[in-house]
């Protein structure tokens, strides 16, 4: 085998560098070195003179543009007693007909286009993006223009998304899943914070098309816009049609106000909803950070190590690959925008091991704040958020919508360097650093911890590891109410 | 990617021209028997890495059903040099954990003969275990605390990631097991070392935890989800003779039975270099990624025997299927019809019917949601595998309406497919998407690894380029033909949810209580509307032409009018009182 091939490979080695023999160990390749920068906000910024700040990425590669046009508006903009009034303005924009088409015209129309015409409002944005190919432009801005400025909200369309959303809201306890995301949102940010606040039957009720147009003519204005544009077209005659696009708005609405940010977590403990599934579902929550924190790059780091990472975090490799506990096992430390957003960590288990695992991951928690992390470990981290970079904006869709986000949420003009410095800001974080972030943020006595599963088999525990659910955190077990997925209301 | 004429776009108004958009996939053998997909994309500074074994549950036999997919989480464990520190201390630690787990199959073979007896109820239950097992559990674990010692936990994976890869992962399905990644462009080299070094000395450390691993899998996709342990069941019902009939993630009682030795045989069957297809997409150049290719892999012997084909057929269906389920959902129904396999000649008009059936302006929709108003959601999905296919239609029922109703309903769209051929616009829309998505689908180098990894594990990735124009070329008679072929009820398997009593955490309304899961939304809807209703004498109205019908003679249908009529008694004594 050798000797054959000798010859092919001082030849390979020739053509392109290569070493000569195989090593027993990937440190011992060498690579080429791979100089990559980040593309600059100022390249692809314009104002528009109708209004909103537009990021433009010409592509000429394939025959297809996006145009994604955000709206500041959300959730929090709904009176208390109308939750679903968003989500309703949203969904119909596109889906409730336009001035000059009814709704399933234009669905016919956008089809026959093979175009992707899509609106929606969550909580604290809203957007309407189309996707088509490049030789109808013309016809689908004309038809963006109507669904901003005159949606027609058709009566059965609003009847048939309130039938649509009363019957999908029946699901809300079919899935452990489900009730876990609803109950870690009451638990880590309050029952009265307006992103806890949910919709019910009788909220929809409520809901009526004039108030959808009122909340539509509010928001979707101009100066409540940033655009972003990408794909097949000139772009000095892609600022023209965007210009036409928002001229002469037909109604002016208001400046969307600040999104409310004072949410409270619950009081430290176990929290436990009984369901009859055998693998419990575990969130370990704790109050969190916002973004522009300085601390936030030392606490993604941190957060990576102890369970952001996948495989090479230690979660994963305690829970998983050592105890064949659970499929997964994590956590995330998001940094909110408008509000801090909580640190969460979570696995699933069999309901016998919930406890045990639970266990596992606070003693993790306690280990990173409390003990340096290694040198190879925080160097996966930092590698791999470094090396992995250029993903950030692999495509010209992907650039004009990071700037866009930016630039909407305000980090563009607090920190307009944000993307050229971020490899840095990550490359300085010490050791010291993530110890003391860890420190700071990761208190496993104080944590908030949701159990969702089968009570009476995860209370008895395992007798392979005697940890109870009564002796983590703080050691007091609440039992959470089922709530009635209509009402809301606790179930007995 | 080419910049292709614009002028030969503008110039299309109806249809969208189908430019042979094609993906430039230049195919290579290597000596050992290998094959070698290369598509140079230059886009961005990364490389999608990927390869498909030609191995998925399909080839699995009763006993080690799940070992296909079990096969694929152990390819991460590393090899001699990565993943521990001692790789001989490791090796003899592995053959000492196999002598115990040997003795510990046999307790577990006494402990099925005690389920059979009765002596026990649930094997899986930490109480169910012998003395000796406990044990020899013991020792084992001892074993594994001095491994631990050794491992480099998930090296593998650290290796990769400290290399800026990203999406690193594999997928497993009844016909496949895929392995991809992403890394920078500079990296393939590395690529190179990892992948060849993991097919050419894998070692399966950790091999009983990770057997866990994945049955907590199962329980988190299968056993504790509203639908999973059905669609399992209705699937197993489906196939007849064909080895789809078992999941993808293995039986309950095999996943556990898996022994490290059964791992090793399969891996030497199924993992040799013919039975393996190398994907590259991304920035490099073709030439020179062929070499680096072929220095690394070609290390790898090529296997002595060819894998077994599946040979089974799937046998003629002589009737029709029905499953009946209560389950933690809304009312629905399911509906399965025996297609064709992956490249069939069928299979292009299947997708175009699916295409006519789905979408908001599919016929399913707009016939059962907006047209009959009998649901609230409907939807079809063609499904061909490598050596048989399915087609599946859906629909879920608006409150009130019967699954019967919603299931007729369904044929009724089909049955229009069959007898009324399709309007030219209808069909030119639906190619049209068809057209569009053949750019769609060229935005990112690592989406076009899936499809070509997808493809060829369906057994040829020129389809990634032939399918587009034959599609296109479906006419209306096809569509005619194909459904009047398939979609016949002998042919069909049909299920049928109805939510189960008690679940979703409404307080049931105790009136209910004898009404069949047909009937109970239907008096819960006329129980609402009488409830909203202020005016007295329209609910007097209502009661008066209930009284007025005849009661039948189905004691069910006695019961629901009885129902009502108590409910609008109630109601109307309720607003007169004010």
């Amino acid at each position: 085998m050798k000797a054959i091939a000798l010859s092919l490979l001082t030849l390979a080695t020739a053509a392109s560098g290569l070493l000569a023999e195989i090593p027993d160990r990937p440190e011992k390749l060498s690579f080429p070195a791979l100089t990559y920068e980040p593309p600059k906000p100022a390249d692809y910024r314009v104002q528009l003179k109708a209004g909103p700040v537009a990021y433009i990425a010409t592509d000429r590669a394939l025959p297809l543009v996006t145009i994604s046009v955000m709206v500041r508006c959300g959730s929090y903009l709904e009176p208390d007693g109308k939750e679903g009034l968003a989500e309703f303005t949203g969904y119909l924009l596109v889906r409730g007909g336009i001035a000059s088409k009814s709704a399933e015209e234009l669905e016919e129309r956008l089809a026959f286009l093979a175009a992707g015409l899509s609106s929606g409002i969550g909580d604290d944005s809203g957007s309407v993006s189309l996707n088509l190919l490049s030789k109808d432009l013309p016809e689908g801005l004309a038809l963006l223009r109507e669904v901003l400025t005159a949606p027609r909200f058709q009566k059965d369309k609003f009847d048939l998304h309130r039938e649509q959303s009363i019957q999908g809201m029946k699901q809300r306890n079919d899935d452990s899943g489900s009730i876990q995301a609803m109950e870690a949102q009451r638990l880590a940010y309050g029952t009265n914070f307006w992103a806890s606040r949910i919709s019910t039957e009788k909220s929809l009720n409520a809901l009526s098309i004039d108030d959808l147009k009122a909340y539509h003519q509010k928001w979707f204005h101009p100066a409540n816009f940033v655009v972003s544009a990408s794909g097949d077209f000139d772009r000095d005659e892609l600022i023209a049609k965007l210009e036409t696009l928002f001229a002469n708005w037909p109604f002016t609405g208001e400046k969307a106000p600040p999104v409310p940010a004072t949410p409270t977590m619950a009081a430290g403990g176990v929290y436990l909803v009984d369901k009859d599934v055998n693998q419990g579902r575990v969130s370990v929550m704790l109050p969190g950070v916002k973004r522009d924190d300085p601390d936030f790059p030392a606490i993604t780091v941190m957060n990576d190590i102890l369970g952001g990472g996948g495989f090479t975090s230690r979660l994963m490799n305690r829970v998983r690959s050592d105890e064949g506990l659970a499929y997964g096992a994590g956590s995330s430390f998001p940094g909110g925008v408008h509000y801090a957003r909580a640190f969460q960590a979570g696995l699933s288990t069999k309901s016998r091991t919930v406890a045990y695992a639970t266990r596992i991951v606070l003693d993790e928690m306690n280990r990173i704040a409390n003990t340096p992390v290694t040198d190879e470990e925080i160097n996966t981290a930092k590698r791999s958020f470094v090396d992995s970079f250029p993903g950030t904006f692999n495509t010209k869709a992907k650039i004009a919508g990071q700037f866009a986000a930016d630039e909407f949420t305000g980090r563009f003009a607090q920190d307009p360097e944000y993307w050229s410095k971020w490899r840095s800001r990550i490359e300085t974080v010490s050791k010291d650093d993530v110890l003391r972030v860890a420190k700071q943020h990761l208190h496993p006595d104080k944590a908030v911890i949701l159990v969702v599963g089968q009570k009476e088999e995860i209370l008895k525990g395992h007798p392979d590891h005697p940890v109870k659910l009564e002796q983590l955190a703080s050691g007091k077990v609440t039992q959470l109410p089922l709530r009635d997925p209509l009402t809301q209301e606790p179930v007995k | 990617m080419k910049r292709f004429l614009m002028s030969v776009v503008v110039a299309a108004t109806a249809a969208i021209p189908v430019l042979g958009q094609k993906i430039p996939v230049v195919e290579k053998q290597l000596p050992n028997g290998f094959k070698l997909l290369l598509v140079e994309r230059h886009e961005e500074p990364r490389i999608a890495g990927g390869w498909v074994a030609h191995v998925g549950s399909a080839n699995e036999r009763p006993g080690i059903t799940g070992i296909a997919h079990l096969f694929e989480h152990m390819m991460f464990k590393g090899t001699p040099t990565l993943g521990t520190k001692d790789a001989k201390r490791d090796l003899e630690i592995i053959g000492e954990q196999e002598k115990i787990r040997e003795l510990i199959r046999q307790e577990e073979s006494k402990m099925r003969t005690a389920l059979r007896r009765g002596e026990v109820t649930d094997i899986t239950s930490p109480e169910s275990r012998t003395d000796r097992y406990r044990e020899l559990e013991q020792e084992f674990k001892r074993l594994l605390e001095e491994q631990r010692t050794l491992l480099v936990k998930n090296e593998f994976d650290r290796i990769y990631t400290t290399a800026g890869a990203t999406k690193m992962n594999a997928f497993t399905t009844e016909d496949m097991t895929g392995y991809f990644i992403e890394v920078p462009s500079n990296k393939l080299e590395l690529w190179c070392w990892m992948e060849s070094e993991r097919l050419l000395r894998p070692v399966f450390r950790e091999f009983y935890a990770e057997r866990d691993v994945v049955f907590e899998e199962r329980r988190m996709r299968t056993e504790s989800t509203p639908t999973g342990k059905f669609a399992e069941q209705f699937n197993a019902m489906f196939w007849d003779a064909h080895p789809y009939n078992w999941p993808v993630i293995g039986w309950p009682s095999d996943i556990p039975a898996i022994s490290k030795k059964q791992a090793d045989e399969f891996y030497a069957l199924y993992y040799q270099p013919q039975n393996i297809t190398l994907i590259l997409v991304g920035d490099f150049k073709a030439d020179q990624a062929e070499k680096l290719v072929g220095e690394y892999f070609g290390r790898i012997p090529r296997g002595n025997q060819p894998p077994p084909e599946v040979t089974t057929l799937e046998i003629q269906s002589s009737a029709e299927k029905r499953y009946n389920a209560e389950a933690e959902v809304n009312p629905q129904v399911d509906i399965l019809w025996r297609t064709v396999a992956f490249g069939h000649k069928d299979s292009y008009v299947l997708e175009v019917i699916e295409q006519l059936l789905n979408g908001r302006t599919g016929r399913l929709y707009k016939g059962l949601v907006l047209g009959r108003q009998v649901a609230t959601d409907a939807g079809a999905a063609n499904r061909p595998m490598k050596w048989a296919g399915m087609f599946n239609a859906s629909a879920e029922a608006k409150d009130g309406k019967s699954l019967d109703e919603l299931e007729q309903s369904v044929y009724a769209e089909i049955e229009k497919l069959a007898t009324e051929p399709i309007p030219a616009d209808e069909l030119q829309k639906v190619k049209n998407n068809f057209a569009a998505a053949e750019y769609r689908r060229l935005t990112t180098t690592f989406g076009m690894l899936y499809q070509i990894i997808f493809s060829e594990g369906m057994g040829d990735w020129r389809e990634i380029n032939e399918s587009g124009p034959r599609i296109q070329a479906v006419t209306p008679e096809d569509i005619q033909r194909v459904v009047k072929k398939y979609f016949t009820k002998e042919n069909r398997a049909v299920a049928h949810f109805t939510r189960k009593p008690g679940s979703g955490g409404a307080g049931e309304d105790p009136d209910f209580a004898g009404l069949s899961a047909d009937q109970k939304p239907m008096a819960r809807q006329f129980t609402k509307r009488i409830t909203e209703t202020t005016d007295a004498a329209q609910l007097k109205a209502m009661l008066a032409g209930i009284q007025g019908q005849p009661a039948g003679t189905d004691p069910k249908r006695q019961q629901l009018q009885k129902i009502i009529v108590r409910k609008l008694e109630a109601r109307i004594a309720e607003l007169e009182k004010k």
